[in-house]
């Protein structure tokens, strides 16, 4: 029997951003009142042992939906319910302290995910040899080049042992070697009945790696549906797009 | 079996107990946040965690320097007088400013990851508390040094303050954070409040200054929670006058400042994201 992982109901969300306009007298301290609605009524649920992706253009509102999954970010309207522990990996090194060591920041990175002390004690030989970063992990995390960081930061997500991994975009972490070790990673989690839900414009990897897809356009959700179909047809509309606005007089 | 009744939201009372108890889990990730960022500070310096000691040193120096000449009063007393005051004073001015900072700051980490937002503003403290820990000794050097009898005040009361100070200095903090997030304008702000705060505490002045002043200037003055502070660490450092009025003003401030700041934030916690 599947169960529900994640539930999202009826959720919209509103930002009011700060905003940088020239101050006006009659305005005055007053804050700008400029909403941007980022999502609006998207109602899915991802089930457990899924991998769901989530696709659409830039600023269709993937990133906020996938902060609203992780509970970081509170739905205006709607709500949303998470069964199980959640390991975020929507940006990378989260929490770190670029002039600490490695060392520390596992303990930094660790213990924004949730874990105690004594866990990260016990798991700390086995994130650094995942990361390969035995020879530099008391450095500071500042002298280390990109791919160091995004293993190491990647490697604490993946030791969390989470139910639920919400990732934005990284799965391409690292040179050849590492990616493959990431995806045997998503795969064994997967095959626990972990769920995924993984945010790309990579359309080849969406339809290969998911199970599921939503689609969003402008905030709205467009279609849920297999992976591969609804790939297709995200494909197609954005095909459809480009040509009109091709042969549109400019 | 009647109708159902619809789900009554969780009580106030549970909601915050909830939320302490999600909190307290936290309070590793909050005491460890803290001293990185303390230990942050001083990361590749040639004389490294020597600052820790080297910076309260410089402050209270410049400041004798300053205040002694241009009030006169080079005396040890005062030198250690005003030590101990700026010690005191600081551990509370950089949670005020700090913890201004700690939401604005820390936009990534808040994006990322769930966690009782009160935690920024307590590792803030933590941050800031580690400073004051390291001062402590280095006043105890300079009353040894300059001949000035430290320690000799009932030492007990030490148990009083620095766990009102913490609350109090939770509150700040957390409140700072609350307002800054909407009122950005406020950071530039504060810096000339915490400064305006120093010159109205007893630090770089002497009780006996006040001799025949106005009686609402008196009365002004002593409103101040840093007046009260300061006279029970000086009462415990360096055996000064002090009574149980200090405490208990200090006390009511500590209770209303912490109850209203962490109200105020708690409260807000769930649309501070969506405004930053």
């Amino acid at each position: 029997m599947t169960r529900p992982a994640i539930d999202v109901r009826d959720v919209g969300v509103t930002f009011r951003p700060y905003v940088d306009s020239r101050p006006t007298l009659r305005r005055g301290f007053r804050r700008s009142q400029r909403e941007v609605v980022a999502l609006r009524d998207v109602s899915f649920t991802v089930m457990r042992g899924e991998a769901f992706g989530v696709i659409g253009h830039n600023g269709a509102g993937k990133t906020t939906l996938l902060r609203v999954m992780a509970q970081t970010l509170a739905p205006t309207t709607g709500s949303v319910t998470v069964r199980g522990r959640v390991s975020t990996l929507l940006s990378l090194g989260v929490g770190f302290k670029p002039e600490l060591s490695g060392r520390r920041n596992v303990y930094l990175g660790g213990l924004a995910q949730g874990l105690t002390r004594v866990e990260i004690d016990e798991m700390f030989d086995q994130i650094v040899e995942y990361a390969e970063l035995e020879d530099a992990i008391d450095l500071p995390v500042s002298s280390y080049s990109s791919g160091m960081f995004a293993r190491l930061a990647f490697s604490i997500s993946m030791h969390l042992t989470p139910d639920i991994v919400l990732l934005d975009e990284i799965l391409s972490v690292g040179d050849a070697s590492f990616r493959s070790k990431s995806q045997a990673s998503m795969d064994e989690l997967l095959s626990n009945s972990g769920t995924i839900v993984f945010v790309s414009h990579s359309m080849p990897r969406v339809a290969e790696f998911c199970d599921r897809v939503a689609w969003l356009n402008g905030g709205t959700l467009m279609e849920v549906g297999p992976a591969a179909e609804t790939v297709e047809r995200y494909q197609d509309y954005v095909s459809r797009r480009r040509r009109l606005r091709e042969s549109a007089p400019s | 079996m009647g109708i159902a009744a619809p789900p009554r939201p969780p009580s106030v009372y549970s909601r915050i107990r909830r939320y302490l108890t999600e909190l307290w889990r936290r309070r590793e990730f909050a005491v460890f946040l803290g001293w990185g960022s303390f230990s942050a500070r001083n990361a590749g310096t040639a004389l490294g965690l020597v600052w820790w000691v080297l910076n309260p040193l410089l402050l209270g120096g410049v400041y004798f320097l300053i205040f002694g000449l241009l009030f006169n009063s080079r005396t040890p007393e005062f030198m250690v007088y005003l030590m101990c005051g700026m010690f005191v004073f600081q551990f509370s001015g950089q949670s005020l400013a700090g913890g201004a900072q700690s939401i604005l700051s820390n936009a990534k980490l808040l994006a990322n990851v769930k966690f009782p937002r009160l935690v920024l503003p307590i590792a803030r403290i933590v941050e800031s508390g580690m400073g004051f820990l390291f001062s402590l000794p280095v006043l105890g050097l300079i009353a040894v040094l300059a001949g000035v009898p430290i320690l000799v005040g009932p030492l007990w009361l030490l148990l009083l303050a620095i766990p009102l100070q913490v609350l109090f200095n939770v509150g700040l903090a957390s409140a700072s954070a609350r307002l800054v997030v909407p009122f950005r304008d406020l950071t530039n702000f504060l810096p000339y409040v915490n400064r305006v705060w120093l010159y109205a505490s007893p630090i770089i002045w002497t009780l006996d200054r006040l001799e025949g002043a106005d009686e609402t200037i008196l009365t002004i003055l002593q409103m101040n929670p840093m007046w009260h502070l300061l006279a029970i660490y000086r009462g415990a450092l360096l055996g000064s006058p002090w009574d149980w009025s200090n405490v208990a003003v200090f006390g009511l401030w500590t209770v209303a400042v912490f109850v209203v700041g962490v109200g105020v934030f708690v409260r807000y916690e769930k649309v501070m994201v969506r405004e930053l």
